[in-house]
């Protein structure tokens, strides 16, 4: 049985005070669940539907709708690259393929050791700065090939 | 160039309070209190600010239509959810001048009488985030939300609530279901927010460009206002530029400003000397702009409708004369089919149809025929979804194959003519 | 309510302000093709199947949830209309997968209805289609396949609005959107039958009547639910003497569109474990034997006995047709003013505030309308004659007092079978015409589906001719049946 730890609760009890229901503060808890689990289990799901008093499968529809909430466990650093437009006229394209090649994993892979995982999402509203991408929540932009490089080396 | 939205950006510590309070920040307080909230709706209209988040309806116009005392509450819900594929303005006013915005709600909820607004921030935005909680933090510690602001007989409160992954949310609707904890699906429409929104309660949804023009207008007034712009489109406006160009980035400029000196002046021109092929001037959902149309026209709403697009969000994606349509028409369709919400039967097929299509034709499996069913799609989508993000697909489609022709048949000539023309069936 | 005038495919229609357009064209007698909308549901408008055009309108509207307005000019049969119907249907098809050979919704699936109307073009899709999951047992009878869904959150409506339980959802989204229960978990509402119903196509099917019986070889009768006082309105489907299923039938003042699945997957006692045919038991010997020896035995022994000290014990479920029957035959023809009744009285009865009531009886009201007593009101009789069953109490009460089942009229197989002298077997609710009056005192009809099965009959004509062997005094006389 999962539980959240007592400071995460004390946050939940914040949270609802700002909501009329408690369903409203379904995707805040999600997130607190998945800053203290890591995961968004079904077992999380099933603890998250119990705190707000809503069913299982609502809370279900919600964490698989959303794409940021992980169902499968990612990397220590979960890269996300920009494919949309703006970055792939500015060769976001190069820069998947060379972390594909560089970490040996493809999108929704993760690094056997369990170091890197690595996704495509679309428009980070870094258009102007492109190619982009974010590491876990940090936003990496102009990006090219060395650049990359030198982000992956420094991540420890 | 001082105007009304951009004039903190760049100055040391602009996020803070202080910065802000020192370089005039909450001085339309004062003002606004003297004023009746009618009067400042009067005073929006007369302005004639328009919805920076895409649509361009009467911001006024818009918060008149708010029931008062019909014994429930009223909310603003400021859309910061900015996923607009080339739009990246409101993380701009977010990171850099969250105060503006700050101040804009308290106008905007005093004007319609609302004592509750949620900043629904889109998932992604890291520094965006923090930024605006610690000005709502510092807000709140100064006495400028929470109850009795400014020591006025007002409460305000203000939650910021962060999105998860989800373009759709940006619709205002989706929007306001994702805040009361649901999956971010459109609403049908008639009831319209204003009258039956949040919690099924009237509301007033902004963007974060539109409420940060504020500030301005009530300090100065619709007139000064007015100064910029056009008489159908006032004011100033964002525009984030992506792309081919020299230096990308977010320009604010008074509506009716020429596209052409934009890219060529501003932003300083096509990089490595080549030439312009086309531009989608607001956001991927408009139709896109050949480089002839593109250097004829004016960023103001009437003007780009006569060349069949739409100012949308002030996104404005250049694109060179190395880049292919199909290409980048087809990284547009993955995106429409990824963010489809899924509800309407034509937007949730046609999406992922669209695409899959565009997908054969730049892999080399195209014909002639295609191109004819990616147009019929295209228009069964359009107009007959409770959204229009279905349209925001097939505009796109029915403007890149028809303004660029060449680039699709090079794709599926060699196919046609091969004979090999597909058996229907 | 103000009323707001329109004309709808140039027919004037006059309705309640806040009636859609699909609702206003329905008093018209014009039909709109929908998938989403169902009456009894809350609106969803999503499919986009009934959108129409309408003057001074940029755009179609979807007639399902579009208000009517004042003035407005509706068409629902134009050239553009019907292509928006034929590309929705293109739309709806392209990531389908073609099962309708081996699909049980083959009859009543309106993809294949509207397809015939509508689209009959080849497709025009030739690329791969969405894969998702077949054959899941979703549980509480019910089977799911998620390829054929078309997404139109009927089923999901139903749980929540009928049965108020959010078990159904609409997982990922885009053309990924797939209908499920929370992984791991089962449908487990008492209604989840309803979810079979409201499916317009083939995803949910019931797992008691798939591949049972093709639909259009089965003939449908107005009828109503015994399973308990609320008397939910139902069709029963059947083909010659058997029942593959019951469906619930509108009536807004009991159960709207909907019945509980204790109710619907109830008929197992019309058509399994009947008494079809006359037993006459001797000294631990049972036999069967033709209806006239029955009655003939029957008369002999009720002409052993006083015949004004026999009870007659009706039954909570029976129609109030045959209850006043028995009364007569018991106030005539015995001369008795003994009328008790029986019950089924399930020890743990569930029941809810939605339809299903605790009292497992159709026709308690008609019992105490007629002022039939509770049988454990019972003092003394020579004998008892029994329609339908006794509980085990009942039973050991008539062991106590030592009185005998002269007669038991049977349905379904009981332990009265071997206790009682002579067995006498009658119809089902379904094979006969009567009434039953419900919870709310509605008096309902049921109407015969079929002829009464084997040789049972009704009460009635025992009794008749039971009278006539009576009333024949003491002689033997052939009777006529
Ligand atoms: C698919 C879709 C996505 C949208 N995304 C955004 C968005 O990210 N930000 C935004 O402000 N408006 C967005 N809008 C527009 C909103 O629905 C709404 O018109 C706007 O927030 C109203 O604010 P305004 O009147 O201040 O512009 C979107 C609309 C659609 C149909
Ligand atoms: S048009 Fe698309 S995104 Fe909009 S509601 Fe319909 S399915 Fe959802
Ligand atoms: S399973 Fe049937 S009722 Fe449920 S959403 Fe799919 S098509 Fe509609
Ligand atoms: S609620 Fe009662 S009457 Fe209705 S279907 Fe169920 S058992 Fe039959
Ligand atoms: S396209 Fe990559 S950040 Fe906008
Ligand atoms: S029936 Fe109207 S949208 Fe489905």
């Amino acid at each position: 049985m999962i539980e959240f730890s007592t400071q995460t609760k004390k946050k939940l009890e914040e949270c609802l005070t700002h909501y009329p229901t408690r369903q409203a503060a379904l995707l805040p808890t999600l997130w607190l669940a998945q800053e203290e689990f890591g995961t968004v289990t079904l077992e999380v799901m099933e603890y998250v539907a119990g705190l707000l008093d809503i069913s299982p499968a609502h809370v279900y529809s919600v964490a698989t709708f959303y794409t940021m909430f992980h169902l499968k466990p990612v990397g220590k650093y979960h890269l996300q690259v920009c494919r949309t437009l703006s970055c792939a006229l500015m060769g976001g394209e190069r820069i998947l393929d060379h972390l594909k090649k560089r970490l040996g994993i493809e999108e929704g892979e993760v690094t056997p050791n369990g170091k890197f995982s690595l996704c495509a999402v679309e428009c980070l509203a870094s258009c102007g700065t492109a190619p982009a991408m974010m590491i876990n929540e940090k936003y990496y932009e102009n990006l090219d090939v060395q650049k990359v490089e030198k982000i992956l080396d420094e991540l420890k | 160039m001082a105007l009304v939205l951009t004039n903190r950006v760049g100055l040391k510590d602009s996020h803070t309070l202080e910065v802000y309070k020192k370089t005039g920040g909450y001085a339309s307080v004062e003002k606004l209190f003297a004023m009746e909230p009618g009067t400042v709706i009067e005073e929006v209209k007369s302005s004639g600010l328009r919805g920076r988040g895409g649509a361009g309806f009467s911001c006024g116009l818009k918060w008149s239509f708010v029931p008062q005392n019909i014994g429930k509450p009223v909310y603003l819900c400021v859309n910061a959810d900015e996923s607009e594929p080339g739009t990246f303005k409101d993380r701009l006013l977010l990171e850099e001048d969250p105060h503006q915005l700050i101040e804009g709600i308290v106008i905007a909820c005093y004007a319609i009488r609302s004592t509750t607004a949620y900043i629904y921030i889109r998932g992604e935005f890291d520094l965006s985030y923090r930024r605006i909680e610690q000005a709502v933090k510092e807000a709140y510690q100064a006495g400028f939300l929470g109850k009795n602001i400014f020591g006025k007989k007002y409460d305000l409160n203000v939650t910021v609530h962060r999105g998860a992954g989800a373009y759709i949310c940006g619709e205002e609707t989706a929007l306001l279901n994702s805040l009361e904890g649901k999956k971010g699906e459109p609403r049908i429409k008639p009831p319209f927010p204003a009258v039956a929104g949040l919690f099924g309660c009237p509301t007033i949804v902004n963007n974060v460009e539109t409420l940060s023009a504020l500030p301005f207008i009530i300090n100065e007034g619709a007139l000064a206002y007015r100064k910029w712009g056009t008489e159908k489109s006032p004011g100033t406006k964002l525009f984030s530029v992506s792309g081919h160009v020299v230096r990308p980035g977010t320009y604010e400029v008074p509506l009716g400003y020429p596209l052409k000196d934009l890219i060529y002046k501003d932003c300083g021109g096509i990089p490595d000397g080549k030439k312009l092929k086309a531009v989608i001037p607001g956001g991927s959902s408009v139709p896109v702009l050949t480089a002839e149309e593109a250097e004829k026209t004016f960023l103001d709403y009437e003007s780009i409708a006569q060349y069949g697009s739409m100012l949308g969000s002030g996104g404005v994606m250049v694109m060179d004369e190395d880049v292919d349509m199909v290409w980048a028409l087809r990284n547009l369709s993955r995106f429409y089919a990824h963010e489809s919400c899924g509800q309407c039967t034509p937007c949730r097929e046609g999406t992922g149809w669209v695409d899959k299509i565009l997908q054969r034709v730049l892999n080399g499996g195209g014909t002639l025929e295609d191109l004819a069913l990616l147009k019929e799609i295209s228009d069964n989508m359009m107009g007959k979804t409770i959204c229009v993000l279905a349209d925001s697909i097939a505009m796109p489609v029915l403007s890149f194959i028809k303004k660029f022709p060449a680039d699709f048949e090079r794709y599926v000539r060699s196919h046609s003519a091969g004979g090999k023309m597909r058996i229907l069936g | 309510m103000p009323k707001i005038k329109l004309t709808i495919d140039g027919k004037p229609v006059e309705v309640e302000a806040g009636t859609t357009l699909l609702q206003a064209a329905e008093t018209v007698g014009i039909q709109i093709p929908h998938y989403c909308y169902h009456p009894g549901l809350k609106l969803a408008g999503n499919c986009r199947m009934c959108l129409v055009e309408a003057e001074k309108m940029p755009k179609p509207l979807a007639s399902c949830v579009a208000p009517v307005q004042e003035g407005m000019v509706v068409k629902t049969n134009t050239d553009n209309v019907i292509s928006l119907r034929r590309s929705v249907m293109e739309f709806l098809l392209i990531n389908h997968p073609l099962d309708c050979p081996t699909c049980d919704q083959a009859g009543e699936c309106r993809l294949q209805d509207y397809y015939m109307q509508y689209d009959k073009i080849p497709s025009r899709f030739h690329e791969e289609k969405v894969h998702k999951d077949k054959m899941i047992d979703l549980g509480a009878g019910v089977m799911l396949d998620q390829e054929r869904c078309i997404a139109c959150t009927r089923c999901i409506r139903v749980c929540q609005e009928v049965a108020g339980v959010d078990e159904l959802c609409l997982s990922n989204r885009g053309d990924h959107v797939t209908i499920t229960t929370f992984p791991g978990k089962e449908l487990s509402n008492p209604y989840a039958g309803n979810t079979v119903d409201v499916c317009p196509v083939g995803a949910l099917t019931s797992k008691e009547f798939r591949f049972k019986k093709r639909v259009w070889f089965l003939e449908s009768t107005s009828s109503v639910c015994p399973g308990c006082s609320r008397g939910c309105n139902i069709t029963v489907q059947h083909q010659e003497s058997k029942v593959y299923r019951l469906l619930p039938r509108l009536n807004s003042e009991v159960n709207s569109y909907w019945m509980c699945d204790e109710g619907r997957y109830g008929f197992d006692s019309v058509n399994d474990h009947r008494v079809l045919r006359a037993r006459i038991n001797e000294e631990g010997v049972s036999e069967e034997a033709g209806h006239e020896d029955a009655l003939v035995e029957l008369a002999s022994l009720l002409r052993e006995t006083s015949l004004s000290e026999i009870a007659v014990v009706g039954h909570a479920s029976e129609t109030c047709e045959t209850l006043e029957n028995l009364q007569q035959f018991a106030k005539n023809s015995l001369k008795s003013r003994y009328f008790f009744y029986s019950r089924f009285d399930p020890p743990h009865p569930y029941s809810d505030n939605i339809l299903m009531t605790a009292d497992k009886n159709a026709n308690q009201k008609g019992v105490d309308q007629l002022g039939f007593k509770p049988l454990s009101d019972l003092k003394s009789a020579v004998g008892v004659l029994v329609l339908r069953d006794l509980t085990g109490q009942e039973m050991e009460l008539l062991d106590r007092l030592q009185i005998p089942v002269l007669a038991f009229f049977a349905v379904n197989e009981s332990p009265l079978c071997t206790k009682a002298k002579i067995v006498l077997p009658i119809p089902s609710y379904a094979e006969q015409e009567g009434h039953f009056i419900n919870v709310q005192g509605k008096k309902q009809k049921i109407v015969p589906a079929f002829e009464p099965r084997g040789e049972s009959r009704l009460v009635t004509e025992w009794l008749n001719d039971l009278k006539d062997l009576l009333e024949s005094a003491g002689q033997k006389k052939k009777i006529a049946c």
